[in-house]
């Protein structure tokens, strides 16, 4: 088994360093058949790739711990879903799982454009294959997921919290989102090689973006749901590198989402566009390196291992690559138009960008902070929760208001006057918003206020246009069927805005309260009193529990509980939480019991009340219904397609 | 045609050069905490953080007066012991000897007052022989 996955993983060394050496020659040759060549040993890559993941998920499955993969992240408790799951648990696993998504949106993209962009795609499959290279590379001679070992009687296990159906979903989605960005780069660097730096390689790479992002961007909500619910400290977001990792490709994709509309209607803002892509897709892969090169503290727990020095070393060379292909051909990325006004919705796509890509500097340079020290004073120093929030307000507000006035603003140019004229009605509601929100007392975080004054500016924007637009065509269905991208991109406007006003509530006006209690006693917050009635412990198959059982009498009344779980195997500890969901208000009611002491019957209690918190996980669907109303197939879109590709041609 | 793209990229990247004087003046004015490992810790004092690994004895309660009492060592062992009294939020589930955690605090006089652990969160599978 083991040899079969090995052998697989060096043909497909061998299939994608012929694509990237065939596939470069027959590009600057400009043989056909080389060229055709090439784009089948990526195809067949892909074949070879799977065969491999086929051999590591079967060995998983059948806990087969000759594969030291296996003994290392699974054992005979586990069920077949997370013994699966464990694929892309550890380090090869996740380096296979990359190669396997690489190789098969490759030869997807790759087959469904080589008709359409020949001239283009001759120079994609050798810029994919030299990626899929570095990836094949590593799993055959630095990372093998299927070196062996004398059988072990059992596998090390699974940390019960990852034991979450989170956790089955949350890494895949992010490798989906991670790897998907390799294609627009790909494209782009292809259109870079090829001279042809229209606007189709955008074109035929919209769908794969805005499919990556969305992966990344749902990815991460997972994740965060996640941690709110089983890691158990009352948050879901700690700034952690490992989080911002996935945040920095997202920030950089969302801003060159936008700019390429620019580019597509106006022909503009070329060269930010390729750096954009560049940008993103590096750092999905310095992403890699930061998790895996141990290189920065982070709370989460991946090992030190000697292949961040490769990523390093890949990330540097195809930064300096995508450099040196954008200086050569700066000629050819000239804009076509000008930006004529300031008050433009182009103009307002730029200032979306400035703000999104200065936001994710922000992040960047918050994460490489302790490096930086590090060379610089000979100290590490790292910055807390209060650089990012700070840089989290000073630029999502900004964008927050910039999201409800970019649809209302004209193209090409419009003037204040019929500006504010549009603005009249969104504008009321915000301020209405406002004043209702100081009257009702929520006037106590600035910050928190104008979120929620600038989303109700947003969500009356989007209302506004959405019945424009019903009256114009007589349906709302017609109306969103006509134009997918648009309406779908207001859907994930929306959902934007309930993040905000989620992220607002539970962290602006959230309250907390902690106390010591013995059975009888009480701990009052927000109107609601939670009375201990007593520690309780018991065994189940595999684990100690451990419960304070709270009666709680407020706006919900009823019975919480909440402690820890001791683990027999492996012998790990988790916290449990108690949790009651208000989802009239989405408000959550969130008790933490610490120190549970079933013999004094004595517990320490927070006890946090997170308004709001409720629509950052409703934001995660309503974000993947717009994500997937701008990815639905468009037969209009794609006539419009044809016939803007045979013009670009022409 | 005419094009401006010069001048935006001129502006872009002077937004970009003032923003980043801007982030390099504010991360080192303020908001930043030296993060050291035990054998680090030499002639420092005051706010600080400690990265280690918890070696025994662990004894006492975050909410007593007494605090939370364990050591901590560098993670390659290659280190003096850092005494730490942890007082607040009992610390996180997983903390135990052996495992690696950052300690935030005041240290002073070879002692480190915690008001805040971290311990690595199981974001992926840990083997049992990296816990």
């Amino acid at each position: 088994m083991a040899d079969l996955g090995r052998a697989a993983l060096v043909v497909t060394l061998g299939l994608v360093v012929y694509a990237l050496v065939a596939g470069a020659v027959a590009a600057i040759t400009n043989r056909r058949r080389l060229a055709a060549s090439a784009r089948n040993a990526l195809f067949c890559a892909f074949g070879s790739t799977a065969v491999a993941s086929a051999v590591l998920a079967v060995a998983l499955v059948r806990h087969d711990f000759t594969f030291q993969y296996v003994a290392a992240h699974t054992n005979r408790t586990l069920s077949t879903p997370y013994a699966l799951s464990a694929f892309w648990g550890g380090q090869e696993g996740s380096l296979l799982l990359w190669l396997l998504v690489l190789t098969g949106y490759g030869a997807l993209a790759v087959a469904l454009n080589r008709s359409l962009l020949r001239d283009l795609i001759v120079w994609v499959v050798p810029v994919i294959g030299g990626i899929a290279t570095f990836f094949a590379f590593m799993l055959v001679a630095v990372a093998s997921p299927f070196t062996t070992q004398t059988a072990t009687v059992d596998g090390a296990g699974l940390t019960p919290s990852l034991q979450n159906p989170y956790m089955v979903a949350h890494p895949p989605m992010l490798y989906l989102g991670y790897v998907g960005l390799a294609i627009p780069f790909a494209f782009a660097a292809g259109a870079m090689l090829s001279g042809r730096t229209d606007e189709r390689w955008i074109v035929a790479t919209r769908r794969w973006t805005l499919a990556a992002w969305a992966f990344l961007g749902f990815g991460q909500l997972l994740g965060a749901h996640w941690a709110y619910v089983e890691v158990g400290w009352g948050g879901y977001y700690a700034w952690d590198p490992v989080e911002n990792a996935a945040l920095m490709p997202w920030l950089a994709a969302t801003a060159f989402l936008h700019s390429v509309m620019i580019q597509e209607r106006k022909g503009m803002l070329k060269v930010w566009n390729m750096v954009l892509v560049a940008l993103a897709f590096e750092l999905s892969v310095f992403g890699t390196f930061l998790t895996r090169s141990g290189v920065v503290n982070s709370i989460h727990s991946f090992s030190k291992s000697p292949i961040g020095a490769w990523f390093l070393a890949f990330v540097v060379i195809s930064s300096l690559f995508s450099l040196a292909l954008i200086m050569w051909r700066l000629p050819l990325l000239k804009a076509r138009t000008k930006l004529e006004s300031p008050l433009s919705r182009e103009a307002a796509f730029l200032y979306n960008n400035l703000l999104l890509v200065a936001l994710c500097l922000t992040v960047l340079w918050g994460v490489l902070f302790p490096i930086v020290t590090q060379v610089v004073k000979g100290e590490t120093r790292t910055i807390g929760r209060p650089y990012y929030d700070f840089f989290l307000r000073s630029f999502g507000l900004p964008l927050l208001l910039l999201m409800g006035i970019g649809p209302l603003i004209a193209w090409r140019k419009t003037s204040l006057r019929t500006l504010g004229r549009t603005m009249l009605w969104p504008g009321l509601v915000a301020l209405a918003c406002g004043v209702l929100l100081v009257v009702a007392g929520a006037g106590s975080s600035r910050p928190g206020l104008i979120a929620y004054t600038f989303s109700a500016f947003v969500l009356a924007t989007i209302v506004l246009e959405l019945v424009r637009g019903t009256r114009a065509t007589g349906s709302l269905v017609a109306l969103v069927a006509r134009n997918r991208r648009r309406y779908g991109g207001y859907v994930v406007h929306a959902a934007v805005v309930l993040l905000a006003i989620g992220i607002a509530g539970s962290s602006a006006y959230a309250s907390s309260a902690e106390s010591r209690l013995t059975p009888g006693q009480s701990v009052s917050l927000a109107g609601y009193t939670l009375t201990l009635r007593g520690v309780e412990r018991r065994s189940v198959p595999n684990a100690i529990e451990t419960r304070a059982v709270l009666d709680v009498k407020g706006p919900w009344s009823g019975t919480l509980s909440s402690g820890d779980n001791q683990y027999l195997h492996p012998p790990e500890p988790s916290r449990e939480i108690g949790l009651k969901t208000n989802w009239a208000t989405a408000e959550d009611l969130y008790v933490i019991a610490d120190s549970a002491n079933p013999k004094t019957q004595v517990v320490f209690v927070k006890v946090l009340v997170k308004p709001l918190v409720n629509l950052i996980w409703i934001a995660g669907i309503v974000f993947l219904l717009g994500s997937a109303i701008a990815l639905w197939p468009d037969a209009r879109e794609q006539r419009r397609l044809a016939t803007r590709l045979a013009l670009l041609r022409a | 045609m005419s094009t401006r793209s010069p001048a935006r990229l001129v502006v872009a990247l002077g937004v970009a050069a003032v923003l980043s004087i801007f982030l390099l003046y504010t991360a080192v004015a303020g908001h930043s905490t030296p993060t050291l490992t035990p054998s680090q810790l030499g002639h420092h004092t005051g706010k600080l953080a400690v990265v280690g690994v918890v070696v025994a004895p662990v004894r006492g309660d975050s909410h007593a007066a007494s605090g939370l009492r364990f050591g901590l060592r560098n993670i390659d062992g290659k280190s003096g012991v850092v005494r730490v009294v942890y007082h607040g939020e009992n610390p996180p589930p997983l903390f135990k000897v052996g495992r690696n955690v950052v300690v935030s605090g005041n240290y002073q006089h070879g002692r480190l007052a915690g008001d805040n652990v971290v311990t690595k969160c199981p974001s992926k599978y840990t083997a049992s022989k990296q816990s």
